[in-house]
């Protein structure tokens, strides 16, 4: 409806209406035309170029349903879609997509995924290495248990992260690896598929490798900065409504334009 | 009952408006650090000045996703969430059956160091993984760019190349065909096997498949969502095992089916626990 308001007000009914008819025409001959060697993009007059909706934050995928816990903090332009389970105290900030189309996500008690991270599932690994699922017995789900702290602009790919680690920023982690728990990954590590991290242990680099072990005080603050950001994401959580007052902007947009409310 | 009904109807009113007083109470109590909340004005389709995207009809653009300026997508192709191909300052041209993967970034270069500009050429059935960043490149058929990837200027990716996850591939650097080029700077890490070949066909195929549920998901109206939403409320308590050992068999509502063809074939033994 607001779509439609501001398309008319914008250009002017007839002009919008004789550009469609342009545009089913060209279709039409597109499709009609035999076809060329060269790149032939029919497009779809119908195609919505802006959506006064914006992009949905929970995309169910037939039966499957996002679930996000009631004191989790999910940034506004965050996409979960399909299986994924964000738990208790956790966060997602802003611009993470979580798609959880072929297998499962979870992410566990007080743990984050941070900025722009990317994290998928696959239904299982490339040819070649299908076994490595079932020598380790890893799902090919993804799992972050509790108290991890995924740095901004990670790529996580099926991998399973157990409890206390940091992942560094901007970090990928492919099919089937393992962090396990208490360890911590540098920035920009990359981890080829199927590696393990030992526990209580830096890995970095690309691919990654042994650096040093972990001191005592350093994994005792793991969990710390897992709860600090926590705090920090409940200050965003209260700056949100329950539920969106956009009405009031649409109801500004009919009066100026002089449509009865 | 017909005054029942519409004294409980008044009340109901009553306690709406007041509420809607009540919000504007706590507005005024804000004061200006008030959040006054907008329509999303982010717009997936847009012109600049007057380079339009051209993106077939088959074609899966997600919602958060933005093709900006001058863009040709063929039919099959997908651009995921959080995408953005910006074609202000040159072409882009994807071809089908391709998909850009999730926070991807595709940019072409007006003028770069060399001199020679190319547009951005992205060919049929190429997968782009996660958060790659493509700049000026050409990227033949059936390619496998990796997740998290950065192609500078002038890479040309051959056909059934394979760019390793996280690498950074300098600038004019050729990827040829049939080899797996990785780590920063991108090297020669090995030959690609016939079966990772065969891999990354099928991967792609799978792609479109899922690209064709998101694409019906992401297009629903309010009222279809709604709907969806009391039908997987209503069917989640029905637990298959409980009935089935009563002896009820339960359809599953047909708007909650997914396609078979989503996904691909069980090669493993091992089952991951999923409700599908």
């Amino acid at each position: 409806m607001a779509t439609s308001i501001s398309r008319s007000s914008r250009r002017g009914v007839a002009s919008t209406l004789i550009r469609r008819c342009f545009a089913a025409e060209a279709a039409l001959a597109a499709r009609t035309e035999p076809p060329k060697p060269k790149l032939t993009v029919s497009p779809s007059p119908d195609r919505v170029k802006w959506d006064y909706r914006g992009q949905r934050q929970i995309i169910p995928l037939g039966q499957w349903l996002p679930k996000v816990a009631v004191d989790a903090y999910v940034a506004p332009n965050v996409v979960l879609a399909g299986q994924v389970t964000v738990w208790d105290g956790s966060s997602v900030w802003n611009g993470a997509v979580l798609r959880g189309d072929l297998n499962k996500i979870t992410l566990g008690f007080c743990s984050n995924v941070q900025e722009r991270c990317v994290v998928h599932a696959a239904w299982s690994s490339p040819t070649g290495l299908p076994f490595i699922f079932e020598f380790t017995g890893l799902p090919a789900e993804t799992l972050i248990d509790r108290y991890v702290t995924v740095g901004a602009y990670s790529l996580l790919r099926s991998c399973t992260i157990e409890p206390e680690c940091i992942i560094g920023q901007h970090s990928i982690l492919m099919e089937g690896s393992l962090v396990e728990t208490r360890s911590i990954l540098e920035a920009g590590s990359v981890v080829p598929p199927g590696r393990r991290i030992p526990s209580g242990e830096l890995w970095g680099g690309n691919p990654a490798r042994f650096i040093r072990t972990l001191t005592n005080e350093e994994t005792l603050e793991i969990p710390k900065l897992a709860v600090a950001i926590n705090h920090l994401s409940g200050d965003y959580f209260s700056e949100f409504l329950p539920y969106s007052t956009v009405y009031l902007e649409v109801e500004k947009f009919k009066k100026s334009l002089g449509i009865t409310v | 009952m017909g005054t029942l009904g519409r004294a409980i109807y008044t009340v109901g009113k009553w306690i709406r408006g007041s509420g809607q007083a009540l919000d504007r109470v706590g507005s005024l109590l804000q004061g200006s650090h008030r959040f006054e909340e907008h329509l999303s004005r982010h717009r997936t389709l847009m012109n600049v000045f007057d380079k339009s995207p051209l993106v077939d009809k088959d074609v899966f653009v997600a919602p958060s996703a933005s093709v900006l300026g001058d863009v040709q997508i063929g039919k099959g192709s997908s651009i995921w969430y959080g995408c953005v191909l910006r074609g202000d300052v040159n072409n882009i041209s994807v071809g089908s059956g391709t998909n850009i993967q999730d926070n991807s970034l595709v940019h072409v270069a007006k003028t770069n160091l060399g001199g020679k500009v190319s547009p951005t050429t992205i060919g049929d059935n190429v997968t782009v993984g996660h958060s790659a960043v493509i700049h000026g490149c050409t990227v033949e058929d059936d390619a496998f760019v990796g997740m998290g990837a950065t192609l500078l200027d002038g890479v040309v990716v051959e056909t059934h190349a394979m760019v390793a996850a996280g690498s950074i591939v300098k600038e004019n650097t050729r990827i040829p065909s049939r080899e797996v080029w990785g780590g920063n700077p991108a090297k020669f890490m090995r030959k690609l096997t016939d079966e990772e070949i065969a891999y990354i066909s099928k991967s792609a195929e799978n792609y479109i498949n899922l690209a064709h549920i998101h694409a019906a998901e992401n297009s629903k109206s309010f009222d279809e969502i709604e709907v969806e939403r009391a039908l997987r409320k209503k069917y989640a308590r029905k637990d298959e095992d409980y009935d089935s050992m009563l002896g009820i068999v339960r359809e599953t509502p047909a708007e909650l089916i997914l396609p078979d063809n989503v996904l691909p074939e069980k090669t493993t033994t091992r089952v991951p626990t999923t409700h599908y």
